[in-house]
């Protein structure tokens, strides 16, 4: 499959097989549970980060039947560039409407990273000013979770992290992620 | 007498009214984590039956995916399984889950099924909160929604 | 009220939202937060960008489920799960009271009477996140301080299968949060919880039963007597 018929693929899944709901609700929803962590583990924002990913991880195992059933792809990606691919404009198509760019591989063609110009998660956000929110808060550490939860269920070990974020007053908000091995398959799994 | 056939001599048939004798789903590991009656015309099978047939199956499944008779490198095992009696769809998803469905014989867009019952699994399993990742499959929803899915077809 | 505001404001509110001369912002606010100077803040962008915006359903889902759980790791019993809810639904309903009224601009209307502000909520209220309006609304015969809101089928709820053991639990309780933080902006606080009341039609129906405090019954007997 080219890059530009999953770019079509993710346009006709957002367009005609996805039930929509008020982005906003979801916006202020995932500020609210954002803003709970931070009370619950009482500022300790490398908790925050922590438990986010957690959860985004969960979310991830269970995101990945969503996806593979109203995307209906039947067939494993040749290599991690089309995996890239695929989340871009297929994944994040499909449930944020946004498809964030894909850029600075590694030569190894196992690292790259995802360039976000829209967040939906982020709209109305500003990080507390309290003197360390900006410097060790990652806001959107939910969607690295997401990630690495998803791709495990498809053989994939990543590594997913945000490296910097507007609303740490950078001027990117970028993700890496980083393929660590091809899980086997078929052979039974150890249970984690 | 069994007849197994891979992905790539699929027949096509015009679609008769279609009896669903029954669904099941088993997890990566094989495990039975839903079985359900649609239709009479299965045998009953006590529940430890029911769990060593989905056991086997999957070994066998296993099997079929790795002596492949052709060149390929990977093959996606047993799909569909026909005797005279009936006729069963294997559909194994990307993660490993398997969804089997038991139908009449000669019942040729079980694959129109079998995609359907996966994506009411995606909503009405994978996004309820108090489903356990592969653990047996109790959510009224996803009864009522296949139920009425499954029963019109008949 | 005694809710503590959310540790950060998520800056929905319009008086942010109307500081004057946002290219200025990170230097007349007292603040010491970063700003990127090629990136616009929330300050500059218009608070009407996402209005119409939309994501898929099953996005929500998925972050409503995950807060279930987590919100279910913390507590005792189904009641105390039901306020966690409620409390996320509130700092929710606290933001989208703001938008709401700020998108209303001069139009919007200040209700004083308990019917007004509740069709506020199962109209108004209701289209702007659900996209569709509260079933019924309805006054409880015998209790003076009660009303219920109906939803045939609660958008939290599509997907939710709650289990025989926790038959009591309603994750409505999310909308109830929502309905109660307009009710207290508006200057009528209540308590608001979630039943399930199923019919042949809809399996998920749930009303929303709104319990006032005694000075909103009070306020508005002075009012009916005027």
């Amino acid at each position: 499959m080219s890059s530009t018929s999953r770019a079509r693929l993710g346009e006709e899944v957002w367009k005609l097989r996805t039930d929509k709901i008020n982005a906003e609700l979801v916006t202020l929803t995932y500020g609210s549970v954002v803003a709970q962590l931070c009370k619950d583990l009482d500022g300790d924002y490398a908790e925050v980060n922590k438990q986010l990913d957690k959860m985004g991880y969960n979310i991830g195992l269970r995101l990945i039947e969503d996806f593979l059933a109203k995307s209906n792809m039947q067939q494993k990606c040749a290599n991690f560039r089309d995996t890239a691919d695929v989340i871009s404009k297929v994944g994040f198509k499909m449930f944020l409407n946004i498809t964030p760019t894909i850029v600075n591989w590694s030569s190894d063609n196992k690292q790259f990273s995802l360039l976000f110009d829209e967040n939906p998660l982020a709209d109305f956000v500003e990080l507390p000013d309290d003197g360390k929110a900006q410097s060790d808060l990652w806001y959107s550490n939910m969607l690295c979770g997401v990630i690495r939860g998803a791709l495990e269920m498809v053989q994939m070990s990543v590594d997913a992290h945000f490296v910097s974020d507007v609303l740490r007053g950078n001027d990117t908000t970028e993700m890496r992620i980083n393929l660590i091995r091809y899980i086997e398959d078929e052979m039974p799994q150890d249970d984690e | 007498m069994f007849l197994f056939r891979l992905r790539s001599s699929r027949v096509f048939s015009l679609a008769v009214t279609m009896v669903v004798y029954a669904v099941l789903i088993l997890n990566k590991a094989g495990g039975l984590i839903y079985q359900r009656d649609f239709n009479p015309g299965l045998q009953k099978l006590s529940s430890n039956d029911y769990l060593i047939l989905a056991g086997t199956f999957h070994g066998v499944h296993a099997i079929t995916s790795q002596i492949s008779p052709t060149n390929e490198t990977s093959s996606s095992g047993l799909e569909v399984l026909e005797s005279e009696n009936f006729v069963m769809r294997c559909f194994q998803t990307l993660t490993g889950t398997k969804f089997l469905i038991f139908a009449e014989p000669r019942q040729q867009n079980l694959d129109v099924v079998v995609r359907r019952v996966y994506e009411l699994y995606a909503d009405y399993v994978m996004k309820n909160p108090f489903y356990q990742i592969e653990m047996p499959i109790r959510s009224e929803g996803f009864d009522r929604h296949l139920t009425s899915y499954i029963k019109p077809h008949q | 009220m005694n809710r503590d505001p959310s540790p950060f404001r998520t800056a929905s509110t319009a008086s942010t939202a109307t500081s004057p001369t946002p290219k200025y912002a990170n230097l007349t606010a007292s603040t010491n937060l970063r700003y990127s100077l090629t990136r616009k803040s929330i300050y500059d962008r218009h608070l009407n960008r996402t209005k119409t915006s939309e994501l898929s359903k099953s996005a929500f889902a998925f972050l409503f489920g995950e807060m279930v759980q987590y919100a279910q790791k913390k507590v005792y019993g189904v009641q105390d799960l039901e306020k966690k809810l409620n409390l996320h639904g509130y700092a929710v309903g606290q933001r989208f009271l703001e938008l709401l009224l700020w998108r209303d601009g001069r139009t919007a209307k200040r209700e004083t009477r308990i019917l007004g502000i509740l069709q506020f909520i199962s109209h108004q209220l209701y289209r702007a996140i659900f996209q569709k309006q509260a079933d019924t609304l309805e006054k409880v015969r015998e209790n003076e301080d009660e009303y219920m809101i109906s939803d045939n089928d609660p958008v939290v709820n599509t997907y939710i299968s709650v289990p025989k053991e926790m038959s009591q639990l309603n994750c409505g309780a999310f909308i109830a949060g929502i309905i109660e933080a307009v009710l207290d902006g508006h200057c009528f606080p209540a308590k608001v919880t979630a039943h399930t009341a199923p019919n042949e039609m809809w399996p998920g129906r749930t009303v929303f039963l709104i319990k006032f405090e005694p000075e909103v019954l009070e306020r508005e007997a002075l009012r009916v007597g005027s």
